[in-house]
């Protein structure tokens, strides 16, 4: 009898997975809270250009006929009798159950924020948030922006200094610069948390006037006067606030509940992509409590990763990277490392943007597998080397 | 308090290296009360640097800091919240 596989979340890791799988050997079953799966990077440019908000496509159609679609939110997995209970009721047992559930966007986290944000917007939640914050830089004639990241844990880590060189950017063609102040406030020590990247980024920031605020470690923010309370100590009073707010797992009850940490993501091991303490069960993507940063290449490595040892193939997961960094005005590049290679200096070049933003173009096929080939050869090409 | 007496969490952030363990450390801090203890393991030395540079931003207190089993462990005593 096929095995039955039941992934939980239908984005970039669940989905990838649900096409690698042997429908010979499986009997896959993808159970997802939205019936639509949205290109994330996207938002970005929503946001800060103005981009058409169509960003999503019908999930069925990117998963192969022989796949069951559930479109239900998970409401409880219980790890021990190997059942997945959706928010419906239907239950579903499993032989092997794949987490890939992503992280949601928790403005509540923080007081203030989420008054400030449902006035605001941000980049990474919805395509209506995206939307409603383009209004407002639409609609900026000068004054302070403040952008910033709440809390360490960001999904996509370069997306907040994308950010504000993108608003930057835009406030410049605009003519609007000389009226404008750019604060960029960050919990880590420097601009890019990873010192070789911030080298990189720390002059081409200083060059376009934009001032860094280290060790920012949102508290609190007070609606009335827009003005951001530090855990630090420290103050900024803007017109725009801009905030990439905190992120938490997804809302699904686990059996035993020691699976998940403080943020409610999935303890799982770092390199067999097992969760911790339980038998038949991976997790992958941003939800995942993995020392790596949370994107879509992670989240495609390891569904292949997962993909393999469910073949009975050997799989490891080193760990890579390669988050792609717009630093407007046209160009862009790569955030490369893994678990043993420290993330080194990569020059922005015009080559690198365009590859950006044609890998986005190519997301929908990525998914499907059909890039599988190119992309193979490109991690190798590109594979950081591990520290001496 | 005494930091062999105080509650003590253990952070490990071994193999991160982006965006690194001070997001670890960062997160530790916003859920820790005055006298906590944080004992933080990591691999990447870029946390020796770090971890001194945002002792001296938060006024926190570096208790211990030393390598260890192919590990850098650091101790930390939260002074300031
Ligand atoms: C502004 C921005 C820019 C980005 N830029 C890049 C980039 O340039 N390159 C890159 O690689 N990555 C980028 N990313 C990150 C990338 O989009 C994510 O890392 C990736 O989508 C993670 O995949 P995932 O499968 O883990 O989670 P997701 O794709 O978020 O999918 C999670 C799925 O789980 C479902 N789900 C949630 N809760 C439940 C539940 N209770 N029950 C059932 N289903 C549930 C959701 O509906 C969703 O379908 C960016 C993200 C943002 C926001």
């Amino acid at each position: 009898m096929a095995k039955r596989v039941v992934i939980v979340g239908g984005g970039s890791g669940g989905t990838i997975l649900a096409n690698d799988l042997d429908p010979h050997t499986y009997e896959v079953t993808v159970v997802s809270a939205s019936a639509s799966h949205m290109f994330q990077p996207a938002l970005l440019y929503v946001a800060m250009r103005g981009a058409p908000a169509a960003i999503a496509r019908d999930e069925r159609g990117l998963l192969p006929s022989r796949v069951r679609f559930i479109q239900d939110a998970v409401a409880e997995v219980d790890l021990t009798a190997q059942t997945v209970m959706t928010a419906g009721g239907e239950r579903l047992p499993y032989d092997e159950v794949v987490l890939a559930t992503g992280i949601l966007t928790d403005p509540g986290q923080i007081p203030g924020l989420a008054e400030v944000n449902a006035a605001i917007g941000d980049y990474h939640s919805t395509a209506a948030q995206a939307q409603k914050l383009w209004r407002q830089l639409d609609a900026f004639r000068g004054g302070t922006i403040a952008l910033g990241q709440a809390s360490p844990v960001c999904k996509c880590p370069p997306s907040p200094l994308e950010g504000v060189l993108l608003a930057e950017e835009l406030i410049r063609r605009r003519g609007l610069r000389d009226k404008t102040r750019i604060v960029y406030f960050t919990p880590y020590p420097r601009a890019y948390p990873a010192k070789p990247m911030d080298e990189i980024v720390a002059p081409i920031l200083a060059a376009r006037g934009i001032e860094v605020m280290p060790f920012f470690d949102l508290d609190r923010i007070d609606p009335a006067t827009r003005t951001l309370y530090s855990i630090e100590g420290d103050q900024i009073a803007c017109d725009l606030p801009i905030v990439v707010p905190p992120f938490i797992g997804a809302d699904i009850a686990y059996r035993p509940a020691e699976v998940l940490d403080a943020s409610r993501l999935v303890v799982t091991d770092r390199q067999s992509l097992r969760v911790k303490g339980v038998e038949h069960a991976f997790a992958i993507g941003d939800g995942t409590n993995l020392p790596t940063s949370k994107a879509g290449v992670g989240a495609h490595l390891e569904a292949k990763t997962v993909a393999a040892a469910l073949a009975g193939r050997p799989a490891v997961f080193e760990g890579r990277t390669n988050c792609p960094f717009d630093m407007g005005h046209g160009f862009g590049t790569f955030v490369v490392g893994s678990y043993t290679a420290p993330v080194v200096k990569s020059p922005p070049t015009r080559w690198k943007h365009f590859m950006k933003m044609a890998f986005a173009r190519l997301y929908w096929l990525e998914l499907r597998g059909w890039l599988d080939p190119v992309i193979d050869v490109y991690f190798r090409m590109t594979a950081p080397k591990p520290a001496p | 308090m005494d930091t062999t007496t105080a509650p003590r969490t253990l952070v490990d952030s071994r193999g991160s290296s982006c965006p690194g363990p001070i997001t670890d450390l960062a997160l530790a801090y916003r859920r820790s009360k005055v006298g906590d203890v944080i004992e933080l393991w990591a691999t990447d030395p870029g946390v020796r640097p770090d971890v001194q540079a945002w002792a001296a931003k938060t006024g926190n207190e570096i208790v211990s800091m030393e390598d260890r089993d192919g590990k850098i462990v650091v101790v930390l005593r939260i002074a300031k919240r």
